[in-house]
């Protein structure tokens, strides 16, 4: 058997994964702790690609193009996003804590609409991508971008690290007290508010994170948010509200699945992820790894 | 003001709330639509009709049984599609279609549209809040790439091209007092439905679960049928949308369409019956005027949903019902002195 082909869809789908994980991640972050279902987030993380594209062009003018060059840009862009990130939660999202489901996700729906447009006020409408001159490797009889790999073993990292946070830290902990009782932690005496702020801009600057590590892989384009918050929702739900571990094994089903199927059913692929998304909402509305103390 | 008329007018306010006077007062301006020069507004006021009534079919979910639905457009692109569909097998090759046939082909898209909101439903109605929004999400993304990717049946992202209806309905007039006719129609009913006793259950399903299924109601079931209702309207909906913009594609189905009915129910204001059909009036007209100045549309409507969620929570018809409570209060006051304790 011909293995080649499937295992240039498991690595391309695995790197797939590690967006979806880096998204969902802070996705879920947020709306365990804060309960808002954050639609703006997927337009953050384009938003982010851009931001990531012109520091790096601008890097580049000033001290020679080199691949090295997206990594200072990527910091870059995580610092300012998380930021940004910040302010928005401080500025704009914390009015509607007391709002109800309807309007939070309208008001992060127009976030979605206003971002969008900013991008192509600011970047146009043509795609960005960086090219990054890497050769591709010969592997399994095939050609693999080696870069793929660099995204697989960072996503790995950045759950490893995540994890860490959360469990060993004391802002991990008090992050994961807050999710399952925020009035608990509230009456410890803990700064709620300031926790809020800082999840969003964590979960913003993983979304950061993820725009920069991705733009040599794909480009940029406008719209693409749009599918990618789906997916997002369904990684999210398929590994259960809140759950790190949940979401990390929903990320990977989701992006081999993905790959997978456009080898047999190329305009459908993203109906497969419905169809388990469905087929988990029936039967685990909580989701796989979630507890159905929070459903 | 004489007694007499402020009896009339309170009784008639006690009877159908803010949305009694802004119906009468819509329904005479869309009555004269038409007279205006050129056919641009005509068109624009058809399209306010038809996406008024996918809001108003959405709001029977959002408004009356407090769950969000973000894949009702679903139904609206399956009754777009069942109509769209018949019609091209009923047209002569030369592309002319009769009346009575035109007519049939409209009548197909409500029944299809229900037979999918009735197996669709089946499981969304299991699921309450952010996984029922979930689920109906998931289950419209499902139809979509469905529609989407079939080429053989659905002709993909192609769409259906060419429903040009019959001769007597090419004219942007005829087409639109049709449609205000069968709006009209569909939103008496509507009316009629939320004021039934099934309607005053959709409120309790709304308000608390636990204490409609304590009183003996059949909680799965009375949403399934509203469900079901409310995505025949939105495939009447669809129905009409077909032969309006002269073809059908898959985007009708995605959630961004879905998304637009519930711009259009949260502008306009979901507490009040006939909001969504003011939401529809304010964003169509604005999207219309927006679009000759500048291809920055979402910004704009975005920037208009920020501040409606931030300032004005209830919508328009929120606010002015609001105001109207004020004065009414500050009348009230003003004629029984200050002996309010």
């Amino acid at each position: 058997m011909d293995i080649a082909p499937y295992a240039l869809q498991l690595f391309s789908g695995l790197s797939r994964a590690m967006v979806l994980f880096l998204l969902s991640a802070g996705l879920s972050l947020i709306f365990g702790v804060m309960n808002i279902l954050n639609f703006a987030h997927a337009t953050l993380w384009l938003l982010s690609g851009y931001v990531t594209y012109s520091i790096f062009t601008v890097l580049s003018q000033q001290f020679g193009a080199s691949p090295w060059m997206l990594l200072p840009a990527i910091v870059c862009t995580v610092a300012l996003m998380s930021l940004f990130g910040f302010a928005l939660e401080r500025f704009l999202i914390r009015h509607t804590y007391t709002r109800e489901l309807p309007e939070q996700l309208l008001l992060t729906f127009a976030l979605v609409l206003i971002l969008g447009d900013v991008i192509k006020l600011i970047w146009g409408v043509e795609n960005r991508r960086i090219n990054l001159g890497v050769k591709p490797m010969e592997m399994l009889d095939t050609l693999v971008n080696p870069y793929q790999f660099v995204i697989i073993g960072t996503g790995i990292g950045v759950a490893a690290g995540l994890w860490y946070f959360l469990h060993r830290t004391r802002f991990g902990k008090i992050v994961r007290a807050a999710v399952y009782s925020r009035s608990m932690v509230s009456a410890l005496g803990i700064p709620i508010p300031l926790i809020y702020s800082g999840v969003f801009a964590l979960g913003v600057g993983l979304a950061a994170f993820a725009g920069g590590v991705f733009l040599p892989l794909l480009p940029m384009s406008l719209g693409v948010d749009h599918d990618i918050i789906v997916q997002c929702f369904a990684v999210v739900v398929i590994g259960g509200f809140g759950s790190m571990f949940g979401t990390f094994v929903a990320s990977i089903i989701v992006g081999v699945v993905y790959s997978f199927s456009i080898l047999f059913w190329p305009d459908g692929a993203l109906a497969m992820i419905f169809l388990i998304l469905i087929a988990v909402l029936i039967w685990r509305p909580w989701g796989l790894f979630g507890t159905e103390l929070r459903y | 003001m004489s007694a007499g008329n402020s009896n009339w007018w309170s009784r008639f306010y006690a009877r159908y709330g803010v949305s009694g006077p802004a119906a009468l007062i819509m329904f005479v301006f869309f009555l004269l639509v038409p007279l205006l020069p050129g056919e641009f507004w005509t068109v624009v006021g058809t399209e306010i009709l038809i996406l008024g009534l996918l809001a108003m079919s959405f709001n029977l979910l959002y408004g009356y049984m407090g769950q969000i639905s973000f894949g009702h457009a679903a139904f609206f692109g399956l009754g777009a599609y069942a109509t769209a569909m018949l019609f091209t097998s009923l047209k002569t090759p030369a592309g002319a279609i009769e009346i009575p046939e035109f007519l049939l082909s409209l009548l197909v898209g409500p029944p299809v549209a229900a037979l999918g909101a009735l197996i669709v439903g089946f499981f969304c109605v299991r699921l309450t809040g952010i996984y029922f929004a979930m689920l109906s999400l998931a289950f419209g993304e499902l139809l979509f790439y469905i529609v989407f990717s079939w080429y053989s049946f659905t002709k993909g992202d192609d769409g259906i091209q060419g429903l040009l209806p019959p001769h007597f309905f090419q004219d942007a007039s005829n087409y639109y007092y049709l449609t205000l006719a069968i709006v009209v129609a569909a939103l008496l009913l509507m009316w009629r439905i939320t004021e039934s006793p099934f309607g005053y259950i959709m409120r309790t399903l709304r308000d608390n679960q636990r204490r409609a299924a304590f009183l003996g109601i059949n909680v799965r079931l009375h949403m399934l049928m509203n469900f079901v209702i409310a995505g025949a309207f939105a495939g009447l909906a669809g129905a009409l949308w077909g032969p309006f913009s002269r073809s059908v594609s898959p985007g009708l189905l995605g959630w961004q369409e879905s998304g637009i009915a519930v711009f259009m129910t949260l502008i306009g204001g979901a507490g009040a019956f006939i909001g969504p059909i003011i939401g529809s009036v304010i964003y169509t007209m604005l999207q219309a005027v927006v679009k000759m100045y500048t291809v920055y549309w979402p910004l704009t409507i975005g920037t208009i949903i920020l501040l409606i969620v931030l300032f004005v929570p209830g919508g328009v018809l929120g606010l002015v019902e609001k105001q109207l409570k004020a004065r009414q209060g500050r009348m009230h006051d003003a004629g029984n002195g200050t002996d309010e304790t």
